[in-house]
């Protein structure tokens, strides 16, 4: 039988003491478990429940809170409020979820990389170019991670005169992908866009790179109106980040390569730009003299042509001329006649070596 | 060296003398205007090299929170 001091409430106020009770002996909770009886309601309201191998717990939560995908048999980490609800049935109102366990983590992974390739986001289509070099940057890092050291040594090493701009942010934790969003957020408000945006982080475990998997900011780093270039871990590691993102880096150094050229090559290249145009003088000069010897070789074939022309003309004239010349005539042993060739005329014969004279006893017509 | 010369960017100084490579590859090339091409062409390479050299990245860490 119940003694004075025995409290006594209405039922919503026994209920709303018991949350005050909850709410004082735990606040916020982080609970292990299997998930099972995972459901989406009106697309709005997630029910599953959380359990291990001899208890279970009813979970509660809207849809937009979900971040990665879950299902039945998936090993978690929830981070809820113990709640009891107007029925009176206890339940966690949850607040994250994440995998937990190598097995889950993978399993999340390929199922929400096969929505968003279903959706084309990682499509080739959708990639764009970084400029060839930039002048203006923005970087999002834990400006105290060892990933975003080895970053700015190589980019300075490489380039100079680059105007960067450094977002702070978480890179791990549940809060990562959030700060991560709202860093995108801002470099893309921005009146002058940066050229490139850079996300970064060092490597490190599976769970410590699943910010990078996470949904919301998968889908942030593709609405990027800025380029994007993700260097994420060690080569070996993938995300979903690295997957969405126009540039894959495989590491925070190799996407300091990848963003600014090496001044060093550059150097090299401008040397070899500059001995290309000797090259290209060198050559003009040899073909005009080409043309010009090719020229002058053309007018001497034509001049010798000429003469050679002229040569063998006087030769025939030569010829012709020693073929009219009397004294070849005589020296075949025929002689000219000269005087009155009548009976009892004077008459002189010149022969090749002598000149006769005699007179002309009688002339016979043939 | 030039002070319209010197506030162009490195990039933009890369394209002119692109650009300059460009014509002594051209079927504008004259030879007679080569020789002043290539002293530009050739100022124009010094001073990226010069740019390269010494111009360093100027790194702004945001004062802006973006934890809440």
């Amino acid at each position: 039988m119940a003694s004075d001091q025995t409290p006594k409430f209405s039922v919503s106020d026994f209920i709303a003491v018991l949350n005050q009770s909850l709410e004082y002996s735990f606040g916020t909770v982080e609970i292990e478990g299997e998930v099972a009886s995972f459901k989406v309601n009106q697309g709005k309201w997630v029910f599953f429940d959380i359990k291990d191998a001899t208890g279970s717990v009813n979970c509660f939560m809207s849809l937009f809170q979900l971040r990665v995908p879950v299902e039945d048999g998936m090993k978690v980490v929830v981070r809820a409020v113990p709640k009891i609800t107007a029925w009176g049935k206890f339940s966690l109102t949850i607040q994250s979820i994440r995998p937990s366990g190598e097995g889950s983590l993978k399993k999340s992974f390929e199922m929400l990389k096969a929505k968003l390739d279903k959706e084309g986001l990682f499509s080739l289509d959708r990639k764009r170019p970084l400029p060839e070099i930039p002048a203006h940057i923005a970087v999002i890092s834990s400006t105290s991670a060892a990933g975003y050291a080895d970053f700015i040594k190589i980019l300075n090493d490489r380039w100079g005169g680059l105007q960067v701009d450094v977002a702070h942010v978480q890179v791990q934790g549940e809060t990562a992908p959030e700060q991560m969003m709202r860093a995108i957020a801002y470099f893309n408000q921005q009146e002058v866009l940066p050229e490139v945006l850079v996300i970064i982080r060092g490597g490190g475990s599976a769970d410590d790179l699943a910010a990078f998997n996470d949904e919301p900011l998968v889908r942030a780093i593709a609405a990027s109106r800025i380029p994007t270039i993700v260097g994420v871990g060690h080569e070996v590691d993938v995300s979903l980040a690295d997957m969405v993102a126009d540039v894959r880096a495989a590491t925070p150094s190799n996407a300091a390569q990848l963003v600014v050229p090496d001044r060093k090559e550059l150097t090299h290249t401008l040397g070899q730009l500059v001995r290309r145009i000797l090259v290209r003088i060198d050559g003009m000069v040899n073909d005009y003299l080409k043309d010009t010897n090719a020229m002058l070789r053309q007018g001497w074939t034509v001049l010798d042509a000429r003469v050679d022309l002229l040569q063998s003309q006087l030769v025939t004239s030569r010829q012709v001329m020693a073929a009219y010349d009397p004294k070849a005539v005589l020296s075949r042993g025929y002689g000219i006649v000269r005087g009155e060739v009548a009976s009892g005329g004077m008459i002189t014969i010149e022969q090749q070596e002598r000149i006769i004279t005699a007179e002309v006893k009688d002339v016979k017509t043939i | 060296m030039s002070k319209q010369s010197e506030q162009k960017s490195v990039s933009e100084k890369m394209n002119e003398l692109s650009e300059l490579v460009a014509w002594f590859e051209g079927d504008e090339f004259e030879l007679e205007q080569a020789l002043n091409t290539y002293s530009k062409a050739e100022k124009l390479a010094a001073e990226i090299e010069h740019d390269l050299t010494n111009l360093k990245n100027e790194i702004t860490v945001l004062k802006e929170k973006f934890d809440a």
